[in-house]
């Protein structure tokens, strides 16, 4: 049974835990503000338009993993950070209701998604 | 029956499609897919067969006892929320060296995450691209999960969706989306509910529902299964 080099590295260690330690440094901190960049994404991404361009907070660095734009084509050769990150419903939809302000959003994107605010 | 199955006029009934053994496309897809990897050596039908009935084992079981034991337990609530890998291994779940990849599936990715609610915050779980879900410790997602209806109306509007549910949720307490696109699976855990004094982890565990764990619904002292989803007749049917 031929495996590949992904399927060697993950077994027994999990994925994403496989690609621990790969990414470079992180560019963001908990706490740091961010806006979501509206890349192209040709073909594949796991990025929500309804993200794009909207405003954040990291809440977690979560893990290293190579962007899902890259490992959809078996690339694995760029982890990247991933952080957690928490939106307010108020910014992403225009019209939702002022009385619920406190309500988010919370998900996770890549470090090619994020600009510093 | 009522005299409207008696109508001998035609305006654009059609009847209701035939039930019958029909294959649908992702079906052939994933039978052609199947046959081809055994074909190629990648696994056999052996494999194929084990995995199937493995799958068929999961279940909300073991997120329902995390839950009750970090409930009795402030260290393994922390364990939870610090390593989440480490404590499903005291309820049974390995999620590293679960079939049939030991590494996770792209539906069952290692990263669990606990959310932990409290009495002004409320999580709820939805996956906008598709269906993850953490399978290992829930087993399969429900159908409505599944729905692009659930998926694009949580994460737009989590309250009407979730009154829908028969949750109504005071304007106080902030509701949390979470929408699981990468790598993370989320499990709820709910706060112990009021009238649950002095129970033991097998009792608390009983009412920690699948629906608690996604986030739709919250646990309470009398109810030990899912409530029944609401069927809502459309007000235009297909057809008329």
């Amino acid at each position: 049974m031929s495996k590949s080099h992904h399927v060697e590295k993950a077994t027994g260690v999990g994925d994403p835990q496989c690609f621990k330690g790969e990414a470079p440094p992180p560019k963001f901190n908990v706490g740091d503000k961010v806006r979501i960049r509206n890349l192209p994404d040709i073909f594949y991404t796991r990025s929500q338009m309804y993200l794009r361009e909207a405003e954040a907070t990291v809440v977690k660095l979560v893990y290293e993993s190579p962007p899902a734009e890259d490992e959809a084509w078996d690339n694995t050769d760029s982890p990247e950070w991933f952080y957690s990150l928490l939106f307010k419903q108020t910014d992403l939809w225009p019209d939702y209701p002022k009385k619920f302000e406190a309500d988010t959003l919370e998900t996770e994107l890549s470090e090619r998604w994020l600009e510093g605010l | 029956m009522s005299n409207s199955d008696n109508h001998d006029h035609d305006h654009g009934h059609r009847p209701p499609a035939p039930m019958v053994d029909e294959v649908s496309d992702f079906e052939a897809l994933e039978v052609a897919v199947r046959e081809l990897c055994i074909e190629k050596g990648l696994f056999t039908q052996d494999d194929h067969n084990e995995w199937t009935e493995y799958m068929h084992t999961l279940g909300p079981l073991p997120a329902a006892r995390l839950v009750a034991k970090a409930w009795l337990d402030d260290d393994y609530k922390q364990l939870c929320i610090d390593d989440p890998v480490k404590a499903s291994l005291e309820v049974g779940i390995d999620w590293i060296t679960s079939m049939p990849s030991n590494f996770g599936t792209p539906s069952d990715y290692c990263n669990p995450r606990i959310l932990v609610d409290a009495p002004k915050l409320k999580h709820v779980v939805v996956c906008t691209l598709c269906s993850c879900y953490p399978r290992p410790i829930l087993g399969q997602s429900p159908e409505w999960y599944r729905t692009p209806n659930y998926r694009r109306r949580m994460v737009r509007w989590p309250r009407q969706v979730l009154s829908e549910f028969g949750l109504q949720l005071p304007e106080d307490v902030e509701i949390r989306v979470a929408d699981s696109n990468q790598k993370t699976r989320y499990v709820v855990m709910p706060v112990r509910p009021e009238g649950t004094d002095g129970w033991s982890e097998d009792q608390l565990a009983e009412i920690v529902t699948r629906d608690c764990l996604i986030g739709v619904a919250q646990p309470h002292p009398d109810r030990k299964v899912d409530d029944k989803r609401p069927v809502i007749s459309a007000i235009h049917p297909y057809g008329h």
